[in-house]
Formats: C-alpha cells, sequence, structure tokens
C-alpha cells in the first residue's frame, strides 16, 4: 500500500477546495431558521418579533429543511451556516441542529447567545458545532441594551456566552459598528479578545431591510457611520487595516480587462453557496432579494434551483447606462458596500448607484492611498 | 475498549459519518472525542475506503481479510497488514468501536 491510509488534512487545506477553484459546485449554504428574534436591534436588517404569529407560521418546518438539506447535501454541499433572526428561537432548533450534523455536515451557528441555556450547552458539548458566532453590540448594558432595545438582555447576553465559554464551546465573536455603540468599539474589541483568541471582526456596513420596511429602514440610516468614522476605526485596526491593504491588491482594473461586460454579477454570489430563507426562497446570497432573483423551494426542487434557476440570474445583464459608465467600471469595486443585491434593498433596482457607497468606497480607498 | 487490534473482533464506526466529495472519500467526526475535532477532515485513500466499508459491525476482522483476499485475489497477508493498519489508525481516532462479544 502506498501513501497515507488515513490523513487527517486540516479544512482550510483540503485538497478539493483546490480542485473547485472556478468551478460552479456546492460547497455551503446558509440556512435562515426564522425572521424573528428576541431583541429589537435598531440596525438589523430581517428581524420581526419573537411572537410574530404570522412569519412563525410561514417558517420552514423541520420536514421540509430536511428535504432541502438532503438535496444540497447530494450536491455535495460540506458546511451549513445556522442563521436567523435568533435561530435558537425556534423550540426545534437543536433537533434540526442534529438534523444537519447527521448528515456529515459542519455546522456553525450565528446568535446572540441571549437564550444559550444548559440543553444548548449539552448539545453543543456533545455535538461540537464548528463555531458559534455571537454578536457583542456593547460591554455595558446601557450601550447593548440602547442597541437591542430589551431590558435586561445585556444580562442574559452575558450569562449565555459564559455559558458557552465555560465549556469550552468555540466561540467567535463579530461586532456591528454603530452610531449607538462607536464610543465603546475599542472596548468591545477588548472584550471579544480577552474572551476568545480566535476571532474578532466589527462592520460598518449596515445594509437596509429585507423587507423593505420604510420606517426601520430609516432607523438602519441613523445607525450608519460617516464614511469618516469608518476609516477612522479601520486605522485603529491594523490587523483589519492589512487585510484592506492585502484586499485592494486585487481591485478590479476595468482598463486592464479588456471591454467590459454588462453582466449584472461579478461577486462570488450563487457559484460555491446559497442561502436558504426562513420561509423556503433560495438566494444567491443572504442580501440578494430581488424578486426575480428568488426560487421558492416550496414548490420546486434544489437541483433544478442550482441547475438551471442560478445560472439564468447569473447571466442577468444591464443595459443601464449609468451602472455601465460607473460602478460596473469602477476600479474601488472590491472595497465598495455595492453590489446587485444592495443596490436593490437601496433603491429597488439592481443596477444604479449608490451615493453613500460610493462616498464610502472613495473616502475608503483616499486613506488607503489608492487615488 | 483497546486499541490492541484483534483479528477475533467485530469492529464498527463511531459516530462519523462517512461522504464522497468531489471523489474525496471523507469522514467528518458528529460527536465529541473522535478526531481533534478542530477544523479537521479525515479522508481515507481507495484502499481504506475499501476496507471501511467492511467495517461495519457484521464480520471479525479475520473475516473482513478473508473476504477482502478473496474478493481481490490478493495476499492474506498483505492485505491483513492493510486492515489491521487501517484499524488501529482509526482506533487510536476513536472512529472506530469494537462491538461486545455476544
Amino acid at each position: 500500500m502506498s501513501g497515507s491510509i488515513l490523513s487527517s488534512i486540516p479544512l482550510p487545506e483540503f485538497r478539493v477546495w483546490d480542485r473547485l477553484k472556478g468551478k460552479r459546485s456546492l460547497i455551503s449554504f446558509c440556512l435562515e431558521l426564522t425572521a424573528r428574534c428576541n431583541l429589537n436591534c435598531t440596525h438589523c436588517y430581517i428581524n420581526l418579533p419573537a411572537g410574530d404569529r404570522e412569519a412563525r407560521s410561514e417558517e420552514l418546518t423541520r420536514e421540509e429543511i430536511n428535504r432541502i438539506v438532503d438535496e444540497a447535501v447530494s450536491l455535495g454541499a460540506l458546511w451549513c451556516l445556522i442563521s436567523g433572526g435568533e435561530p435558537l428561537l425556534r423550540g426545534d432548533f437543536s433537533d434540526i441542529y442534529l438534523d444537519l450534523k447527521k448528515k456529515g455536515l459542519l455546522v456553525s451557528v450565528f446568535t446572540n447567545a441571549v437564550l444559550i441555556n444548559q440543553d444548548h450547552i449539552e448539545l453543543f458539548r456533545r455535538y461540537p458545532p464548528r463555531d458559534i458566532e455571537v454578536s457583542v453590540y456593547g460591554v455595558t448594558a446601557e450601550t447593548y441594551e440602547r442597541v437591542t432595545r430589551k431590558r435586561g438582555s445585556f444580562d442574559a447576553f452575558i450569562r449565555g456566552l459564559d455559558l458557552l465559554l465555560e465549556n469550552r464551546i468555540k466561540v467567535r465573536f463579530k461586532a456591528m459598528a454603530l452610531r449607538s455603540n462607536v464610543h465603546e468599539i475599542p472596548r468591545i474589541a477588548d472584550f471579544c479578545r480577552e474572551k476568545t483568541k480566535d476571532f474578532f471582526r466589527f462592520d460598518p456596513f449596515l445594509h437596509l431591510r429585507y423587507d423593505g420596511d420604510q420606517i426601520r429602514n430609516e432607523e438602519i440610516k441613523s445607525e450608519r457611520l460617516t464614511p469618516a468614522e469608518v476609516v477612522d476605526l479601520e486605522r485603529s485596526d491594523p490587523e483589519r487595516l492589512q487585510a484592506l491593504s492585502d484586499e485592494c491588491e486585487k481591485i478590479v482594473d476595468p482598463a486592464g480587462s479588456g471591454e467590459l461586460c454588462n453582466h449584472l454579477f461579478h461577486c462570488g454570489a450563487g457559484r460555491n453557496s446559497f442561502t436558504l430563507s426562513w420561509n423556503g426562497g433560495l438566494h444567491l446570497c443572504s442580501s440578494l432579494r430581488h424578486p426575480d432573483c428568488i426560487y421558492d423551494l416550496r414548490r420546486g426542487n434544489l437541483r433544478q434551483a442550482w441547475e438551471e434557476f442560478i445560472p439564468g440570474v447569473l447571466n442577468m445583464r444591464s443595459g443601464k447606462k449609468v451602472f455601465l459608465e460607473t460602478c460596473r467600471g469602477c476600479p474601488l469595486i472590491n472595497i465598495c458596500m455595492w453590489c446587485p443585491a444592495t443596490a436593490h434593498l437601496e433603491t429597488g433596482e439592481m443596477d444604479v448607484p449608490v451615493d453613500y457607497f460610493c462616498d464610502m468606497a472613495h473616502t475608503r480607498a483616499g486613506a488607503l492611498e489608492l487615488i | 475498549m483497546t486499541d490492541v487490534v484483534r483479528l477475533d473482533a467485530i469492529y464498527a464506526p463511531s459516530e462519523l459519518v462517512a461522504r464522497e466529495i468531489e471523489g474525496e472519500y471523507i469522514l467528518v467526526p458528529l460527536s465529541s472525542g473522535i478526531g481533534d475535532m478542530e477544523d479537521e477532515l479525515y479522508t481515507l485513500n481507495s484502499t481504506a475506503r475499501v476496507i471501511w466499508n467492511r467495517l461495519n459491525g457484521k464480520r471479525t476482522l479475520r473475516g473482513v481479510v478473508e473476504d477482502l483476499a478473496a474478493e481481490y485475489n490478493g495476499p492474506v497477508a498483505e492485505i491483513e497488514v492493510d486492515v489491521k493498519g487501517l484499524v488501529e489508525e482509526l482506533l487510536k481516532r476513536k472512529m472506530l468501536i469494537e462491538l461486545p462479544e455476544s
């Protein structure tokens, strides 16, 4: 016998990734279990009240999820991210989590940790997730609850987080940088780095609501930082600044890439992943909510969506002059919030520029001395 | 349970899932204590895959060796080395359990 009969390979070095480079092949998917949330964060793009009966009645059942996930696994999916809303609001969360694990998926979970209890801990200890990504909105009750608008949520968050960490469940942190918590971002970063060495990232880019709720969209806009504030934040984080500089080396050079095509999608959406929304929609990515880009998996099947519907969306083109003359050829596209999905959330159209995004990209580019 | 490989023992997979992705045969640990669970996947080469499919709790290891020797018309001694080698590796990582004698 030659070679190693049994090899352990760190996930990032799995040779299948190389084989899949440049190929449309399913690797991962995001499973939104619910749009409901126990918190009421000002900046959230999806949250509906925890007791929203209509939303609850539209959620995929465990059986429906299993049917779709079985198809995803047969197409080669290896990694599943459970997201929401707050996924732990679902009474059948543990059953669904275990169903996914038993199908041979690596499972990550996004949660605010507020609802974590001993039952979850026992589940995660016995059947470990790849990681649990916890959102941190503040490190004082005042700031945290200014964002979540739920009294007592800070204490519950600390209790849930401590339960995870004391039981050595792998936790990663993320923080949204908001008008309501920007004064606390350095302390949030310290808090996270003290709790785990694994991972911390902050995100200052807030996109608008999936449901288009105008009042909530105004709240989100009021939480957005100015481009100058975002740049200041990025400058204060050397790790992030370095990553950004590295990313800039890959910036699209429209002059060097020949004649520009008029395709809308030039990102990775729908190439190796998809999102299964809480009510059965297949999306190329979580943010892409344009009705022409959603496939109803309650009526159809994943294979057809993957092999026929998504390629059709990826082939969508724009004839709009303003798009072709601005975003489509913009050399700053890799550091811009703009994409067809976020443009649609802002304007209702996928192929128009968004002033706030332009300001942000140009300010960041200036800070990185790209322009 | 012991890590010593016994030809008269019957072995079965522990809590893990075997999958084939893009031609790679992989073992995904399901519960804690299997492998090291830290972002690791386990891949089986083609020989290991043939052996793995027979470690299903039905035959003694000696029976597995004999079946493989008959099916592939190979020398028992060489096949036994391969089978025991894989089983030892799997036991070390708790990916295989020895079933109690009935």
